[in-house]
Order: C-alpha cells, then sequence, then structure tokens
C-alpha cells in the first residue's frame, strides 16, 4: 500500500494496536476483548461510514490499511465482514441497520451461495460462511440482489476449520424473512477487495518473519540469507508481493472513488492477492526448513489462512476470468 | 490546459503526421526491427522535436517543456497507441540530457543540449565491456589526459543503436591504477572519428540493435567529462536513476499490442478453445493489469512512501512478463511457428525472439534480485 501522510499515521498506531492487544498467537481462540477494543475503542467497523450515519467518514482505502494491518495478526474477530457490510449498509437505504454494527454489539456475515427468494423469504443452505457462528446479521445473496436477514431466522452449525484463526459456518434458510438491501455483485466486489487487502497484509508479515529467520539462522558458519539461491527466491516473493500490493492499492481506490473500472479490478486484486499470499505462505514454510513445519511455529497459521482465503468467494482462476471477461467486453 | 485537451492536442499532432509525412515509419524501429527506417526515424525525430515533443519532462531551465507527470503519461501513450515507431535517439534524450542538465557545466549544457531538443545528435551509451556486463564497476576501458584532450581505448560492447549515433557518454578509468568504483570518469565522446570503430552484433533476432564499439586512441575535448575526474560513477549511477517510470506506461501500450496479436493468433489457430491457453492468456492479461497499477503506484510515490526499488520491481515483473508473452505467441499458434515466410520472422516470431534480452539488460534478472535482497531487505551479501 502506498501511504499518504494519513494513512501512514493510521497504518503505524494500528500496527501498534495488534501486536501489543492481537498478535497472531492470540486468534485462536475468540476474544471479546479484542473485538470490544476495535469497535467500542477505534471505532473500526464504522471506518468508512459516512460521518452523519454515524461512522467515522475514511475511505475504503483507510479501510484497507486496518484491514492489511489486521492480515498481519492474521485477526479471527469478524472486522472484515462487519467493516465491509456496514459500508454496504451505509449506502443502501438500509441505514437503520447500522448502529449494533457501528457499536459493536453485533457482527455481519457474508452469505454467498445457492439461496432462493420467493417473497420476501429466503431458502437454501451454505455450507462454508467465514463469521456466520458470532454474526447476528447475515447478509445473503440471492443471485444479483443482496438481502439481510437477522441470523436468528437461520440456523447456523459451527464448523471445525482448516484454519484455525478463522470461524466457519454452515447456513441454513428455511423461508427466512429477508429484506432487500442492495446489489450483490458491488457487496462482493468491496468484499473481494477487503480480502486482497488482508491477504497483502498478512502475506508482508509472513514475509518479513521469514527474511528475520534466514538473517540470524546460521548453517556453514554463516547466515542463511547470505546464500544467492535464498535470496533469489526472497527477492522472488517481494516481486510478487509489491506487485499484488499495487493492484490492491489501485483496487481500494477504485472502491473509494466508485470508480467504473471497480467490477474489474476487485476480482483481480483478491485473484492477484491470495496467489501471492499462498506463494509466500508456502514458500515461508520451507524457508523455516523444519522449525516452519512444527505446530508451535506461526508459518502454518498464515499457510492455512492463505489457502482458506484463496478458496473462499471463488478461486483464483475464476475471479481472473471473471475480471478478464468484464474488462475485455465491448 | 486541462488534461483531456492535452490528450486531444497530442492526439491531432501525432496523426497529421503519421496518417501523412511519416505513414512509412509506424510501427517500426521496435526490438528485432530497430534497422528499419533510419534516415526517416532520424527525419521524425527532428519533427518531434519542431513540434517540441522532445525534452517533454525536461525542466525548463533546461529547454524543456516542463510537463507534469500525468502530461507525459498522456504522451506516452498516445505515441505507442498511434504506432509511433522506436525513438532513435531514446538514450540522449532520457539519459544523457538529463544527465547533462543534472551534473554539467553550464558550458556543457549549452554545447550539448540543444542538439538532443532538436533532434540532431544521437546518443548511445558506452558502459557494458566484455569484463564488465553486471559487474559494471569492472570497467577496464582507460582514458588519459594529454595536451589535446582525452585519450580513450578499450571496447565497449552491447551498446544499443551505436551504429546511428553521433556521441557517446562513457564511463572509462582515468586514474591509473585504480579499482572498482573510484577512478572512473564519465566522458562526451564523438563517434564520428578514426580512433572509433563500431561493429554491430548480429543477434539471435537477425538484426542488430547491439554493437561493440572499439576506442583506439579516440579524443575528445579536454572540457567533455561531466563531474570531477575520477568521480564518474556517482554520475554513470546517477544516468540509470533517470530511467524513470513514465515511459513504462506507454511500453504497455505496446505490450497491449503485443498481447492482442497473440489473441488474434490463438483465435486464428483454434487454440483458444482449449481451456489451458484460455487461461493462458488470462493470466498475460491480468498481469498486465498489475504492471499498470505498479507503474501508477511509482509515479504516485514520493520520497518518504518510496521502497527505494520499485525500479527493481518493476523490472523483473515486465522483462518475465514479455518473455512468456513470447512463449506464448509460439505455443498458441502450434507447429505453424516453426516456419519463416518470405522475408524473415514474423512480428509474433520477432517478438518472441527479442522478448529474451529483456530479462539481461539493463541489469539482468539475477542482478535485480540481488539489489531487492540487499537494498530492501538488507540481507548479507553472497561471499562464495
Amino acid at each position: 500500500m502506498t501511504d499518504s501522510a494519513d494513512t501512514a499515521e493510521l497504518r503505524s498506531t494500528l500496527r501498534g494496536f495488534f501486536e501489543q492487544h492481537a498478535p497472531t498467537r492470540s486468534q485462536l481462540a475468540d476474544d471479546p476483548g479484542q473485538w470490544k477494543r476495535l469497535t467500542t475503542e477505534l471505532g473500526l467497523t464504522g471506518l468508512a461510514v459516512p460521518e452523519e450515519q454515524g461512522g467515522s467518514g475514511a475511505s475504503y482505502v483507510e479501510l484497507a490499511v486496518v484491514l492489511e494491518e489486521a492480515g498481519r495478526s492474521l485477526l479471527r474477530a469478524p472486522l472484515l465482514s462487519t467493516a465491509v457490510a456496514a459500508v454496504v449498509l451505509a449506502d443502501s437505504d438500509a441505514g437503520d441497520l447500522l448502529p449494533p454494527l457501528l457499536d459493536g454489539s453485533m457482527s455481519a456475515a457474508f452469505v454467498v451461495g445457492d439461496v432462493t427468494v420467493d417473497g420476501d423469504r429466503l431458502t437454501g443452505s451454505v455450507a462454508q460462511v467465514v463469521d456466520a457462528a458470532a454474526a447476528g446479521l447475515l447478509l445473503v445473496t440471492v443471485g444479483d440482489a443482496l438481502y439481510a436477514v437477522d441470523a436468528a431466522a437461520a440456523t447456523i452449525r459451527s464448523l471445525e476449520a482448516l484454519d484455525p484463526t478463522r470461524p466457519l459456518a454452515a447456513v441454513e434458510l428455511d423461508g427466512a424473512s429477508g429484506r432487500r438491501v442492495g446489489d450483490a455483485a458491488h457487496a462482493l466486489d468491496l468484499l473481494h477487495v477487503a480480502l486482497a487487502a488482508e491477504s497483502v497484509g498478512a502475506a508482508r508479515a509472513v514475509l518479513e518473519m521469514t527474511v528475520a529467520y534466514l538473517t540470524v539462522r546460521e548453517q556453514f558458519g554463516r547466515p542463511l540469507g547470505s546464500f544467492q539461491a535464498l535470496r533469489h527466491r526472497v527477492a522472488d516473493l517481494t516481486v510478487e508481493l509489491e506487485a499484488a500490493t499495487s493492484t490492491v492499492w489501485y483496487a481500494a481506490r477504485a472502491a473509494a472513488e466508485r470508480a467504473p473500472d471497480l467490477p474489474v479490478v476487485a476480482p483481480l486484486a483478491k485473484a492477484t492477492a491470495t496467489d501471492a499470499f499462498t506463494h509466500i505462505a508456502g514458500d515461508a514454510i520451507q524457508l523455516h526448513g523444519g522449525i516452519g513445519f512444527t505446530w508451535e511455529h506461526d508459518a502454518h497459521l498464515y499457510f492455512k489462512r492463505a489457502w482458506t482465503t484463496a478458496l473462499l468467494h471463488d478461486d483464483a482462476r475464476t475471479l481472473r476470468r471473471t475480471a478478464f471477461d468484464r474488462g475485455t467486453r465491448g | 490546459m486541462s488534461l483531456a485537451d492535452f490528450r486531444g492536442e497530442v492526439q491531432a499532432w501525432l496523426r497529421e503526421r503519421l496518417d501523412g509525412k511519416f505513414a512509412a515509419v509506424v510501427g517500426t524501429g521496435g526490438p528485432g526491427r530497430e534497422h528499419e527506417h533510419v534516415e526517416e526515424r532520424k527525419a521524425w525525430e527532428q519533427e518531434l522535436a519542431r513540434g517540441g515533443w522532445v525534452g517533454l519532462g525536461w525542466p525548463r531551465d533546461a529547454g524543456g517543456r516542463g510537463a507534469s507527470i500525468e502530461e507525459q503519461v498522456v504522451f506516452y501513450e498516445e505515441y505507442a497507441r498511434a504506432g509511433g515507431p522506436g525513438r532513435i535517439n531514446h538514450l540522449g534524450e532520457q539519459l544523457a540530457g538529463p544527465t547533462i542538465a543534472a551534473f554539467g557545466t553550464q558550458e556543457q549544457k549549452d554545447r550539448f543540449l540543444p542538439g538532443i531538443l532538436q533532434g540532431t545528435d544521437i546518443w548511445c551509451q558506452g558502459y557494458s565491456e566484455p569484463g564488465a556486463g553486471s559487474d559494471l564497476a569492472a570497467v577496464r576501458t582507460t582514458a588519459v589526459m594529454r595536451e589535446d584532450g582525452w585519450h580513450i581505448d578499450g571496447q565497449k560492447v552491447w551498446t544499443s543503436l551505436t551504429q546511428y549515433a553521433d556521441w557517446c557518454f562513457v564511463l572509462a578509468r582515468s586514474d591509473a591504477g585504480s579499482e572498482r568504483h573510484r577512478g572512473l570518469s564519465y566522458l562526451l565522446v564523438p563517434m564520428r572519428q578514426p580512433g572509433v570503430e563500431v561493429r554491430p552484433i548480429v543477434q539471435l533476432t537477425g538484426t542488430s540493435e547491439f554493437n561493440e564499439v572499439f576506442f583506439d586512441d579516440a579524443v575528445t575535448a579536454a572540457d567533455n567529462v561531466v563531474g570531477e575526474p575520477g568521480a564518474g560513477w556517482r554520475v554513470a549511477m546517477g544516468t540509470l536513476a533517470f530511467e524513470r517510470g513514465v515511459s513504462t506506461l506507454g511500453q504497455q501500450v505496446g505490450f497491449a499490442h503485443d498481447l492482442d496479436q497473440v489473441i488474434a493468433a490463438a483465435i486464428s489457430s483454434g487454440a483458444v478453445e482449449h481451456d489451458a491457453v484460455k487461461d493462458q492468456i488470462v493470466e498475460a492479461w491480468a498481469g498486465l493489469q498489475t504492471l499498470r497499477h505498479s507503474a501508477l503506484r511509482t509515479l504516485n510515490n514520493d520520497a518518504s512512501s518510496s521502497t527505494g526499488v520499485e525500479a527493481n520491481v518493476s523490472k523483473l515483473l515486465w522483462a518475465n512478463w514479455h518473455q512468456r508473452l513470447g512463449e506464448l505467441a509460439m505455443s498458441v499458434q502450434g507447429a505453424a511457428a516453426t516456419v519463416v515466410d518470405g522475408d524473415g520472422f514474423s512480428p509474433l516470431q520477432t517478438m518472441f525472439l527479442a522478448s529474451r534480452a529483456g530479462t539481461i539488460y539493463g541489469g539482468s534478472n539475477e542482478v535485480q534480485r540481488n539489489i531487492i535482497a540487499e537494498r530492501f531487505w538488507g540481507l548479507p551479501k553472497d561471499r562464495a
């Protein structure tokens, strides 16, 4: 992310917050205290919501910075889902749903799958939904439309997730009452940009961790990082990360400005970012050697988050095709 | 003037000439096609100069137009879109001129900048040597000061478009017995003299962008040293820093044209029906979008937000991307790509072959990776 003076200060503040109050190791179990601080103390769920609707009036670029920093810690709390939901609702005529999301008394989840609507009754089951178990509000895509559903009206079953830092649940709707709150496509574009920002933040953190290890770990009487085979591998990962960061930055700006090419660059950003993240997290295990293969080391947490993010909400291949079709049409 | 007005002015100026008097040079002179229409492209350079398009981004006090980055981007994009030919003096405009403007004396600016701005003096770059490629500080060409000026002896290699050049900026060892970065001088040397011999290198494209240059008691005036004698390394590194991101956006318009040709070939051969080929085309397209986002990010950076390795990242990105596109260009044609028809290589064959140079020149991929490892991450040097 290219920082202006404002975003640099925001980033620095959040970097300190996450390192001190929400480090990676604290993400293996729910921590209501973290969520409370993120919402009531820092007001992050309403960061990109206009002030007149109770938010902080910052843009999607600032939200992307927050999510990059949250990604560094593999934040477990439903900040991403809830903050994106707040942006979507603030832009709809369902602003009355915002207050509990902004004050942290409720979190949201995006339910994307095969759901049908009959009148205002939604029916369908979605097998993997991020953050659903804790959510009070579900934003459900039905074809091109987006509906808000009270989570109490759904059957939600927690799942054991491959990624232990990101809760998953199965959601079943059986004639649940829904309220139309906007278009699915735009909401998914915003969600993709958010996931992309989180991914490049996490990828940067695990690459930094890896380089730090290569700098101190010695074999054959010299630091591992002095071996050209490893230096070049780090350089290639850096190129991939910087390239992905550029696309994420561009997409975040497009989201902030509602640019006409957002539908093209949003899926592209998630594809590019998760490609970089999966490659970097995979190589991080390799470059750490045996210690990187252990349960106690953090490398596998990044690896599992990377693959989970890549596979949820459409994989990179699908997203690139979507971007291509949208970008070259006409 | 608004940016849209500026774009309109650029388009109109280019269209009038490239649809008219200079129609012959459209699309010529690119990689693998440097030999095409040389005299017309020299005339074109002077036509550009008359239009005020040479030195567009140079500061006004150096005789340039002082155009904003956005305006420069517009110019390069429209130039590429209009099929403007390979610039025969891009080393003069992009490297020699800015270096002289930044490091030269007033006399040197008065002497050399007008020839570049008028498109009359063509420049080349004398850096690499047979023993000093990626390791530029191993330069062995010597410069000795005598009564009538500097006398230069040695060999340069991989010099671009030297066969057409009037002047060369040469990095030479002026302190006998000095080593590495110390004792080098940055000299401006006239090419049209008995002591200079240029031998074109026939490349795997069958054409000659690059040359060998032999200096055998070549002479240049005592005043033609930029910076202090013996302090040429700093000037040489300054030259490399002028390779800014602006022209890469124009380069990307050319890349988009290459990609369009590859897609057309894939449709024509039927290869596009295969899912795997479609994926490769989509990946190439996606890679090109990311190249653009990277260039825009670099242009918007200031000193505080710079990573310091944007140029190295960008070089690796585009050179690798273009090389993969060259390979895709061949594979979508299948066996038909193995035949050379008529006068020579097809545009896609030429692109495929010429793309092998991008990962070597201007700092090879391996050198770029070392720079990223050291400058961005502070990893220790490999001492093996």
